[in-house]
């Protein structure tokens, strides 16, 4: 009997769509396939698709099937359809090998994945062997990011398929996280920016992404096949692609062949949609006939059916939002946002009032609030990208809301907060432009008596504020992540169809919920696809999701585990809070941890932001008695012109910015540009004489609040330091012999011999020796050594190269060798590499390259215990020489030696013996010059440190007697780097605050005492330089150092701190906790950056240093009032004591009228007194009845002088030339101020 | 009318008042400073040790239990907490500093979770558990997160509202730690105490190497275990009541004996190598990576904690060698001020041999048969090139070292190095080396891999990525066996 026809289904389950195919075993044919979009419905769509397979084969029964699934969320059916589960990349890997085997490498972007396999030949047996590599915890660079981009640029679906990619118009937008790469493309949609170069610069950013970090430094082999969604429908994605691997092959020097064209070598397949599906097919077909087996649809039907039915229950789920029906109903009392009814008026009424706006980052709105302080009305628009026509019809919308009742407005005044107030400030000439921190701190201080926390969290920021006396304290803002906004929760119900407005019902219905791992949103996200897996419903996803949202924000975001020291009255603002399910779970969260909390839902939660502005304004337009605001009719009337071309793009550097020129002109003829989109400051001007004032501005700056970081940065790389001369050869000295005895023991004596000089040949060979150093880690502390300890060995300093400060544009050219994701600070040491053999080298060659493994870096603390580098710094340069060697030998290839020995600073012996074993053949020197080199090495950075500490001190003394702050930087060392710190320390030395880095805190014990006093007395520490009271696990140099800086800044109440880490910093992270303790309890003005990383968030860093520029203010002027304060202080205790005196006077007075003894006493002893007054005593040899006597006549009678002061002490009554000084051997008077000073 | 002021007490008193409410008017009423200090609670003595409890744990299962049995031998108290779970995560992200690695979390939350359920469930007061119980964890001085574990620790505690507890810190290279012990130190700090961890160490070593070879070979699937619990109790009981410990090795060999396995299978064999808790836990903190492998059809390859306590002795070793003909010593960490480097290199000599000596006959009277303890020496010449040996944190040059003795060995099929998420010399070194040492021999099958804690079907699926190479090789292997037989 013949065989029945079998066949093979392959069902691929990704994050977005369920692909299936069916294959003939015999030909291995695919004969049926169909791909569904799912909705988070996997298992019903591929419920469907067995269906449409079952009756398109209904001849055959399930027994002639064999089953095989793949993708993230194949393996629930696994068990109900009898299927085999095939990893994804296998499954790819598979087809790939059967349908196109001369690939050389394979590139798909799933919804959720990204891959990439390179087919690697074994040069010993000539197979291929598949490389594989997959993001495992991070969206960035898939497809998930590109939808969630494609919303915010709306392009429609239609459009962006149709889309030609074009490299000449690009803008920067940083991939590295999806959310990242949404809040870039929002501010170039708000400037104006075209969405075609938008979504074309995001194209370039995802490919660039995944060239850089899922290659795992690794070169694509040809022909490349590009897979997936958004490789298969966006052309321009593939035009991407083409353009820009061509270009690291170019750039690498691989061999591929030029003959083909870019669309030869970089295939899309017709099929990309079923790669996978297909795959597992492939692996199926060597597995035994029993595995796969089809059950049938009836299983799965009965899978489908408990899932639908919510029957699923997992043992270890959470509690309900809500227990009980009553308890939604009291939610909705205490957390509801009252419905506001704008006021009413009757016609012929006159309302003044001023205007308050927030442009926000999705939305702007708008309020009236009236002089006393009342909100009158109230518009809100979703933001279109132009700010000036989200306000002109904000305003539009106000006016009508009173002139439709009959009334007159008249707006006495405009404030603006959010992203547009610059912009509005500008153009309608506002009063007020602050910060959304302060806004929002004044709206709640407006509506809420007491307020000690104040949490705003709205679309893509959180806010959280901690109040002290009505002020702001504190202060913690969401950064780069996107965890426990309110886009989140948004996202969440756009998964499920869900209304936001129906978010709360939908998860008060759940009976249970999941337990979210809170954290990064994409994270949460792979949470929500493993949960939808395990068979919870969407109110049970929704309300688990609610209930994240609280820890993202007080655990992940604000890091704050003690919340009640906070204080107990919190109020909720930010348009999130109209969710009634996140309010809930905020409340929950707050008062399980908060005795007695009172949680207030702010009232106009939406437009607290606005209403903040607007009461800012109303304070300043009194204060002022005038606005400057163009008024609202000609407000709405502005007309504006946005252009973004060749005529406004920046020509001041090679970057040529394009940026955008907002021009707008008021019917009153007031014009006014705001410039946008520049990534310096230089785009702010545009011509070169305004470019001059502007350098002359920065040049002022520099010597008016020195920022003392750049200065280190730039000091430690430069040849300050001359070295000594080398002794002579033969010249005697002092030294140890080290020998074993008779019985093998090590002993040492002291000797006195020659010193040892190397040839004159090696000494000429030194003059030529170039080396090459990358600017970057610890090199920021240790580099004056090394280049001292080289230009004593003879080496011309021009010949001691260092790569530049880091730059986007460095990053970018050299970012595609590493394999590794770790802080920005090491990844960036492959593109200084990479400018040391590609532009350094060029230019002129080098013999070496130079990168020590710094195990251990010096320090001034004292008893710690011990002085390490951090691992990952430590351990780059092996890191880099990997990276640089794995495919071709870069170094090699140029005839550069790549040096990254081991030096340990902590061991200054030691470390001679690792520099005289690294470059003592190398260089050709002997033991004793590579000694002597050395300690000329420790004078240079001795030098170095005892500069920065001389400036240092300067600052403080100045900032101390004038009642003035300064920022102290919390840094590791190469935090100093421009590229790394992203300049944000000018933008406080603009606003007038000198910067001290740690080194350049004077380490004088005695001057440090000062400050450490209380400590000291109380035995907490041995020396003002000990950090062992805070920290004894004190092993980590650079974190130990900060901890001290933050200690020295908690005492000096003229020291602010400004802390930087980068993002994922190992060895900053147990400090965190720590500093937070020392600067909260000394009520020290703080400001974190934690997560400093490749890409600069600007519109983030704008919000903190302006909110912490309003705080140094603050401090500021509370130094000076409190040095105002003192001084009326004294006067007033001068005045008293006076007054005291002058009573006891008095009293001493009224004693003697009733003590006629004593009354006795003082007459009697007050005449013997005058008598001694009136008594005619000799002066001069002479009495006062003398002089009426013929004084030439009479004989001198004594010598005596009179003891009386000159009347004037500005006259001197010492004649000049008795003071004289030695000078060229002939005496000369001293001024006359010397003498003052003498005297 | 003012009071009459006859003298200046009267005066100066006056004055203070004026002052005080002058400053009280112009707001200039200021306290001092309290600036903020750790109070480090740590004193644990003699008289408290029969009242108190040591909390202690994050080894294997096996090796916590031998150690409280050792320790309990010795007339100290001991609990061992259950291996860290979700639940530990969740508790050590929310008192713990944001951006720790995972291991912190867990084994830190692990600490607080039990802590809270004595508060909560069992209703002893904070001051009760302060006073009743203490910790013991080993400690370090870095040079990667792992060094500050006892800051974290103290951090956690203190936010989750126990101030006082104390942390006792156990120094891998100098014995035990105790600030305020002295005379009056509460843990007999000798020979004996140290044995007893190093024989939990040594025994828990075997028995999970004997268990992970039998496993997924077993032909009655949970024998393994079943003897394994038995193997346990023989010995926990040996070791608490200070019993025969050779009588009881005898009796586990003659139970391990009794596991009838069938090797007449392909399975892969998988190394994990990796950082040393990700590596060495059998929870949530690696998704229990040894099972899942063997539910793949894996057979387990795990690196014992024996080996690591080589590698500290040959780290130290080799510092010492380094320094010992400097013209001057250094008074740095690893610096030879004040010291007899030829006699330290003495003891340390001694010191491995005896360990390898405690190992090999344990193994040997237990039944573990061809089973070597790496040549430490060995692993840091081929590594050497690559990394530099004086790069320190996590396992150092060991991991490359591994990956290169594993592929030039052909020790295993397919080699995991597991991490937590950001571990600064694995992920952030190793990894980075490793691109090199896999171009250079691209047989390997070298599976690098971060765990977060959450993220287990991602982690998962990258593992059956290389693990399906794995198998492939295996399959062939075998195949290629059964036809030259």
């Amino acid at each position: 009997m013949a065989t029945k026809k079998k066949f093979l289904i392959g069902l691929d389950v990704g994050s977005t769509t369920v692909k299936a195919v069916v294959v003939n075993q015999e030909d291995r044919q695919i004969i049926w396939s169909d791909y569904q979009r799912h909705k988070t419905k996997q298992v019903e769509k591929s419920f469907e698709l067995f269906q449409a397979i079952q009756e398109k084969f209904s001849e055959y029964s399930p027994s002639d099937f064999r089953v095989f699934v793949t993708g993230s969320g194949a393996k629930p059916l696994v068990e109900p359809l009898g299927a085999l589960f095939v990893q994804e990349v296998n499954a790819v890997t598979l087809a790939v090998e059967s349908l196109y085997p001369d690939v050389g490498s394979v590139i798909e972007l799933g919804g959720q994945d990204a891959k990439i396999i390179i087919f690697q030949p074994n040069e010993k047996t000539g197979e291929k062997q598949a490389v594989c590599s997959m993001n495992d915890k991070c969206a960035s660079g898939t497809g998930a990011t590109i939808d969630k981009c494609m919303i915010k640029v709306g392009l429609p679906e239609e459009q962006v398929s149709q889309l030609q990619f074009n490299s000449g118009k690009l803008h920067k937008v940083a991939a590295k996280c999806g959310v990242f790469a949404e809040t870039d493309i929002v501010n170039l949609i708000k400037s104006g920016i075209p969405s075609n170069e938008v979504m074309c610069s995001l194209g370039d950013a995802i490919v660039s992404q995944n060239l850089s970090v899922l290659t795992r430094g690794n070169t694509l082999l040809h022909k490349v096949l590009l897979l997936g969604g958004p490789n298969t429908y966006l052309p321009f994605l593939q035009q991407t692609w083409r353009l820009r691997i061509i270009e690291t092959w170019q750039q690498r020097g691989y061999k591929y062949p030029t003959e083909l064209s870019p669309e030869e070598l970089i295939i899309t397949p017709d099929n990309a949609l079923y790669f996978a599906a297909f795959g597992a097919v492939m692996y199926g077909l060597d597995e035994p006939e029993h595995v796969g087996q089809y059950k049938g649809l009836s299983e799965l039907e009965k899978f489908v059916e408990e899932q639908r039915s919510g029957n699923m229950r997992k043992a270890n789920s959470g509690p309900a939002l809500v227990q009980n029906i009553t308890e939604v109903g009291d939610i909705k009392v205490n957390y509801s946002v009252p419905p506001f009814n704008k006021v009413q008026y009757n016609p012929g009424d006159h309302v003044r009032a001023v205007i308050g706006l927030d442009g926000g980052s999705t939305s702007s709105k708008a309020v009236l609030v009236s002089e006393a302080g009342d909100i009158i009305a109230k518009a809100y628009k979703l933001s279109e990208g132009n700010p000036i026509a989200d306000m002109k019809d904000l305003l539009q919308k106000l006016k009508l809301q009173i002139t439709d009742q009959g009334a007159t407005l008249e707006v006495i005044g405009f404030g603006a907060t959010g992203y547009a107030a610059d912009v509005l400030e500008e153009s309608i000439a506002a009063d007020v432009n602050i910060v959304e921190t302060v806004a929002h701190m004044m709206s709640a201080v407006h509506f809420f008596k007491n307020v000690d926390v104040i949490c705003d969290i709205g679309g893509q920021d959180i806010k959280v504020l901690f109040m002290q006396n009505g002020d702001i304290k504190d202060f913690r803002l969401s950064n780069q992540c996107s965890a426990g906004n309110g886009m989140l929760l948004q996202a969440m119900a756009d998964q499920f169809a869900v209304p936001i407005t129906q978010y709360a019902d939908t998860a008060f219905a759940a009976k249970q919920s999941p337990i979210f791992s809170y954290g990064c949103a994409v994270f949460l996200d792979s949470d929500r696809v493993n949960f939808q897996k395990e068979g919870y419903t969407k109110e049970e996803l929704l309300a688990g999701l609610a209930m994240v949202l609280p820890k993202n924000v007080w655990q992940y975001v604000v890091q704050i585990p003690r919340m009640a020291e906070l204080g107990r009255n919190f109020v909720l603002q930010g348009g999130t809070q109209y969710n009634l399910a996140a309010a809930k779970a905020q409340a929950d969260y707050i008062k399980a941890r908060v005795p007695n909390a009172v949680v207030n839902v702010h009232p106009h939660c939406g437009e607290a932001g606005a209403i903040g502005a607007a009461i800012e304004t109303l304070r300043v337009v009194k204060r002022r008695g005038k606005s400057t605001f163009i008024g609202l009719d000609n407000a709405i009337a502005l007309g504006y012109e946005t252009r973004t071309d060749e005529s406004t793009r920046c020509h001041f550097c090679a970057n040529k910015c394009t940026r955008t020129f907002i021009d707008t002109k008021a019917q009153t003829g007031h014009t006014s540009r705001y410039i946008s989109g520049f990534s310096c400051e230089k785009g702010t001007v545009e011509s070169k004489d305004a470019l001059r004032v502007l350098i002359e501005k920065r040049k002022n700056l520099k010597e008016k609040y020195i920022n003392l970081i750049e200065y280190e940065a730039r000091l430690a790389f430069k040849s300050f330091y001359k070295p000594e001369a080398m002794p002579e050869g033969g010249a005697m000295i002092d030294d140890i012999k080290v020998y074993h005895n008779l019985l093998g023991r090590l002993k040492r004596k002291k000797v006195r011999r020659a010193f040892k000089r190397s040839s004159a040949d090696a000494i000429a060979m030194r003059k030529k020796i170039r080396i090459g150093i990358p600017r970057v880690l610890n090199l920021y502390s240790t580099a004056p050594l090394f280049r001292a300890y080289f230009e004593a060995l003879g080496i011309p300093s021009s010949n001691i190269c260092f790569s530049d400060f880091t730059s986007e544009e460095m990053f970018q050219e050299g970012a595609k060798y590493g394999s590794i994701d770790p802080c920005y600070p090491s990844k960036v040491a492959q593109s200084h590499i990479h400018h040391l053999l590609f532009k350094t080298h060029e230019k002129s060659p080098l013999n070496y390259i130079y990168f020590p493994t710094i195990t251990h870096v010096p320090t001034f603390v004292e008893k710690s215990m011990d002085s390490t580098s951090c691992p990952i710094v430590a351990g780059t340069p092996n890191v880099m020489k990997a990276a640089f060697t794995k495919e071709k030998n870069f170094f090699g290839e140029r005839n550069i030696e790549y040096i990254d020995n081991a030096v340990n600073f902590m061991e200054p012996n030691y470390l001679k013996q690792q520099m005289f074993e690294t470059w003592g053949k190398r260089l050709g020197i002997t033991e004793d010059e590579s000694d002597f080199a050395m300690e000329q090495g420790w004078k240079a950075f001795n030098w170095f440190t005892q500069d920065l500490e001389r400036r240092g001190l300067e600052v403080l003394e100045k900032v101390e007697a004038n009642n003035e702050v300064a920022l102290l930087v919390l840094n590791r060392p190469y935090h100093d780097d421009p590229g790394l710190n992203h300049e944000i320390l000018e933008e406080f030395q603009a606003l007038g605050y000198p910067i001290l880095s740690i080194r350049s805190v004077p380490k004088d014990h005695a001057w440090l005492n000062r400050w450490f006093k209380q400590d000291l007395a109380r035995n907490k520490i041995t020396s003002p330089l000990d950090i062992n009271d805070v920290w004894p696990e004190n092993y980590s140099a650079n974190s130990v150092q900060k901890v001290w800086a933050a200690k020295f800044a908690a005492r000096h109440p003229n020291v602010c701190v400004l802390d930087l880490s980068s993002f994922k910093c190992g060895h900053d992270a147990p400090t965190y906790g720590m500093i937070d303790d020392i600067i909260k309890a000394s009520k020290t003005p703080y400001m974190a950056l934690h997560d400093l990383d490749a890409n600069k968030p600007a519109g983030s860093i704008k919000i903190r240093v302006k909110t912490y520029a309003y705080t140094l203010m603050r401090y500021q002027e509370s130094l000076l009032d409190r040095a105002g304060r003192l001084s009326e202080l004294e006067k007033n205790i001068a005045a008293k004591r006076k007054e005291l005196l002058a009573l006891r006077r008095a009293s001493i007075m009224e004693m003697l009228e009733s003590d006629q003894e004593l009354k006795q006493e003082h007459h009697t002893m007050d005449a013997a007194f005058k008598a001694y007054l009136d008594e005619d005593e000799e002066v001069l040899g002479l009495t006062l009845s003398d002089l009426s006597q013929d004084l030439e006549k009479r004989a001198p009678k004594s010598k005596k002088r009179a003891d009386i002061a000159p009347l004037d002490t500005n006259v001197i009554a010492i004649p000049i030339t008795q003071i004289t000084r030695r000078q060229n051997n002939e005496t000369v008077p001293l001024k006359v101020a010397n003498a003052k000073e003498r005297i | 009318m003012n009071q009459p002021v006859k003298n200046y007490v009267d005066i100066e008193s006056a004055i203070s008042d004026f002052e005080a409410a002058e400053r009280k008017r112009l707001n200039l009423q200021e306290q001092p400073v309290e600036q903020w200090y750790d109070p480090q609670p740590q004193t644990f003595t003699r008289a408290q040790r029969a009242t108190t409890t040591i909390l202690m744990g994050g080894l294997t299962i096996m090796q916590d239990n031998f150690i409280k049995a050792a320790l309990c031998g010795i007339g100290v108290n001991v609990e061992v907490l259950d291996c860290p779970d979700t639940k530990a995560l969740h508790y050590g992200k929310e008192f713990g500093n944001r951006g720790q690695c995972n291991p912190t979390y867990f084994t830190v939350g692990n600490l607080v979770k039990y802590l809270v359920q004595l508060r909560d469930e069992q209703g002893q007061s904070t001051e009760e558990i302060e006073k009743n119980y203490v910790f013991m964890t080993a400690g370090a001085c870095g040079p990667c997160r792992f060094g500050t574990y006892i800051t974290e620790y103290r951090k956690a505690l203190r936010d989750a509202g126990f101030p006082n507890f104390r942390v006792l810190s156990f120094q891998q290279k100098e014995g035990l730690n105790q600030t305020n012990g002295g005379e009056d130190a509460a843990l007999p700090l000798n020979l004996k105490f140290f044995m007893c961890i190093l024989k939990g160490c040594v025994l828990g070593d075997i028995c999970n190497v004997m268990g992970y070879r039998l496993r997924p070979y077993e032909i009655q699937p949970g024998q393994t275990d079943a003897v394994l619990a038995q193997v346990r109790d023989i010995l926990s009981a040996a070791l608490s009541k200070n019993t025969s410990l050779i009588k009881a090795a005898h009796q586990c060999k003659k139970l391990f004996k009794t596991i009838k396995v069938n090797r007449n299978q392909a399975k892969p064999k998988v190394m994990i190598i990796g950082e040393f808790w990700a590596m060495t836990t059998e929870g949530a903190g690696n998704y229990h990576l040894q099972r899942f492998l063997e539910s793949e059809g894996a057979e387990v390859d795990i690196q014992v904690i024996t080996a690591w306590l080589l590698y500290m002795l040959w780290t130290t070793m080799h510092d010492t060698k380094r320094r010992l003909k400097l013209r001057e010593d250094d008074t740095g960490r690893y610096g030879l001020a004040n010291m007899d480097g030829q006699k330290r290199i003495m003891k340390l000599w001694v010191g491995e041999k005896i360990l390898r000596g405690i190992f090999k006959s344990f193994a040997f009277l237990m039944g573990l048969k061809h089973y070597k303890l790496s040549d430490m020496n060995e692993i840091a010449r081929l590594a050497k090139e690559y990394y530099d040996l004086e790069s320190r944190g996590g396992e150092g040059h060991m991991e490359i070292g591994k990956v290169i003795q594993a592929a030039e060995k052909k020790k295993a099929h397919m080699v995991i190095s597991v991490k937590p998420f950001g571990c600064m010399p694995s992920s952030g070194v190793s990894d980075g080396v490793q691109s090199l040492i896999t171009k250079k021999y691209p047989d390997v099958i070298f599976c690098p891999v971060e765990t977060t804690g959450d993220g287990e079907v991602n982690f998962q699926s990258r593992i059956l990525m290389f693990l399906f190479k794995a198998k492939r090789r295996a399959k062939a292997e075998f195949n290629g066996a059964a036809v030259a037989h």
